[in-house]
């Protein structure tokens, strides 16, 4: 094979390069001053850099150049190779055995690539070796238990790849590794109480993987760990008592099977900026004592089991932004304490068996920009005070009790994407001003005791994509306005009592493609323009006194004209 | 390296203080930052740690 095919000069290294750039492709533009015809000097090319007495090459960075083809073997002809940067291109083949012959190389990143096939053994030979990411390929088989050989490794980052068999315990008997990264893989096995034997590590993350049996007795030990990630494995058991004497920042034990009660030490972790036990199995009740956490930003329980009412020590948990309490079995009501939380961004409190109305209080969460309820035992009227909530971008009191009107001033809260007070007891008129709210996407009122008609501002609602008014008492016209909704894909009106006749300026609403009109008092004739005549008899069965293009219709609109 | 400063003998941990972590800059404050694991979901929040921060800067605790 005939890599050079010009006479060159140029000696082993910079033949190795042409070797190099031989086995990539898409190099045309990126590696045009890659030659040995015109410049023979293959320290100036891009990407490489050379030692200023020896000119050998030490760097070759390559990263985000959309490289594709393989890494060539010849990498391993570059002996004094110290930092090599690969990442961020489309990489395919096997990471070379040969790239064990760089005996200099404390750089090795070959990340965000379509590599595969194993990690070679002979990476264990780079014993200056300290950083290793060779994450998001698609490299199988095992950890080589032969990393442990690298005596300075500080990072080993390995995640999103398709690696299989167990973490090899002798990886945690590494005293100088800061950051171990192993998520998203298939790694089997348990966690071993070795773990806390790496004393000099900050980052640790197992998330997604296939680990199973229960989180070491000892885990207090890691007390180097700042973020502790093994969420989204098949973990079983209690969370352990000596978890708190953690220090972490982060402790992420989300999507697992852990059982039993949370831990009442955890509320003395103040150093706790993410707690997340969500997805688990976890009951018995949220202990008060987590309102000690005073600098924690996020706090998720949702998915669980747990009972008993939300405790309102919450309410000092003064960093707050991010609390989710929903899909548990949590009674009683909402504490008004939470309203002393102005930094919360997300109260989610949804599928629960909470009880009382929402407290006035609450309004004063004046950062809140998501704020779900639904599927609880609630009831009383929307807090006025929420049209203060300024910030509200999501607002779900579905699946409860709550009567009283629909408060005129919840057209204030301008930046509402989502409305839904579907299922419950609200009454009286569907106020004008929900009109004003011009970024709403989806706005649901079904299943109600609304009256009154359809408010023609409903067409100022540029942004919408569902209209959900069905089963209540809307009486009136059909508004010509909600013709000018050009985003409009579901209008949903079944089971009302609507008169008069479809208009016709429905026609222009062009991304309309579920409509359901049927159970009013609608008469006239059904439009036959455009997206109209593609509609089932089902969107206007029900209403005896209109004429369209259906068996049992009254009258054949074809030859009306 | 040690993060935080721990109860004699007891469970818990607290916020780092930053007490002379910034060099001659001050104010010296602990702040959460986020530590991005690399492609996540875009719904997904990142794992954070404690750093020391004075002004746009930031030091180990």
């Amino acid at each position: 094979l005939v890599l050079c095919p010009h006479a060159s000069s140029l000696n082993d290294e910079g033949r190795a390069l042409m070797a190099i750039k031989g086995s990539f492709s898409n190099v045309v533009n990126v590696l045009s001053d890659w030659g040995d015809v015109h410049n023979e000097d293959f320290c100036s090319w891009r990407g490489v850099l050379c030692d200023n007495l020896t000119l050998s090459v030490v760097s070759l960075n390559l990263s985000n150049l959309n490289l594709g083809g393989e890494i060539s073997p010849a990498i391993g002809d570059l002996r004094n190779l110290q930092s090599l940067d690969l990442q961020g291109n489309k990489l395919s083949g096997q990471i070379p055995d040969e790239v064990g012959n760089c005996g200099s190389l404390f750089h090795l990143d070959l990340s965000f690539n379509l590599l595969y096939g194993d990690i070679p053994f002979s990476i264990s030979k780079l014993k200056e070796l300290e950083y290793l990411n060779l994450r998001n390929n698609q490299l199988v088989g095992p950890i080589p238990s032969t990393l442990t050989q690298i005596p300075n490794l500080k990072t080993i980052d390995l995640a999103q790849n398709q690696l299989t068999g167990e973490i090899p315990r002798l990886i945690y008997w590494n005293e100088v590794l800061q950051y171990l990264g192993l998520r998203s893989n298939f790694l089997t096995g348990t966690l071993s109480p070795d773990m806390c034997q790496l004393t000099g590590l900050w980052y640790f993350d197992v998330r997604c993987n296939n680990l199973t049996g229960t989180i070491p007795e000892s885990i207090g030990n890691c007390t180097s760990f700042e973020i502790l990630d093994i969420s989204y494995n098949m973990i079983t058991g209690e969370i352990p008592y000596n978890v708190g004497f953690l220090q972490v920042a982060t402790l992420s034990l989300q999507g697992n099977r852990l059982t039993g009660k949370i831990p009442e030490v955890i509320g003395l972790m103040q150093a706790l900026a993410v707690l997340d036990l969500s997805e688990n199995q976890l009951v018995g009740p949220i202990p008060p004592i987590l309102g000690n956490l005073t600098y924690t930003g996020k706090l998720y329980l949702h998915g669980n089991k747990l009972t008993g009412p939300i405790p309102p020590e919450l309410g000092n948990m003064s960093k707050l932004s991010y609390l989710q309490l929903n899909d548990n079995e949590l009674t009683g009501g909402i504490p008004p304490e939470l309203g002393k939380l102005e930094q919360l961004f997300e109260l989610n409190l949804a599928n629960n068996k909470l009880e009382g109305s929402i407290p006035h209080n609450i309004s004063y969460c004046t950062a809140l920009n998501k704020f779900n309820v639904h599927g609880n035992h609630l009831n009383g009227t929307i807090p006025p005070g929420f049209r203060n909530l300024g910030s509200l971008t999501y607002l779900n009191l579905s699946r409860n009790n709550f009567k009283g009107k629909v408060p005129f001033e919840l057209g204030r809260i301008v930046n509402l994407d989502t409305l839904d007070l579907s299922s419950n007891s609200f009454s009286g008129p569907i106020p004008a001003s929900v009109g004003d709210l011009e970024h709403l996407l989806i706005l649901n009122l079904s299943k109600n005791h609304l009256g009154g008609p359809l408010p023609a501002e409903f067409g100022n609602l540029r942004s919408i994509q569902i209209i959900d008014a069905s089963f209540n008492n809307v009486t009136g016209t059909i508004p010509i306005e909600l013709g000018q909704l050009q985003n409009v894909a579901s209008l949903i009106l079944n089971n009302n009592s609507l008169h008069g006749q479809i208009p016709e300026q429905l026609c222009n609403c062009l991304s309309l493609t579920n409509l359901n009109f049927s159970y009013n008092n609608l008469s006239g004739i059904v439009p036959l323009l455009r997206n109209f005549s593609r509609f089932p008899a089902d969107s206007y069965v029900g209403n005896p006194l209109l004429c369209g293009n259906w068996v049992g219709s009254i009258c054949d609109p074809y030859t009306v004209k | 390296r040690f993060m935080t400063q721990k109860r004699m003998g007891g469970p818990g941990s607290s916020p780092p203080t930053c007490r002379s972590k910034c060099g001659v800059c001050a104010p010296c404050r602990p702040v959460h930052v986020p530590v991005q694991p690399g492609v996540s979901f875009p719904l997904e929040y990142y794992p954070e740690a404690w750093r020391c921060q004075c002004g746009t800067k930031l030091f180990m605790p």
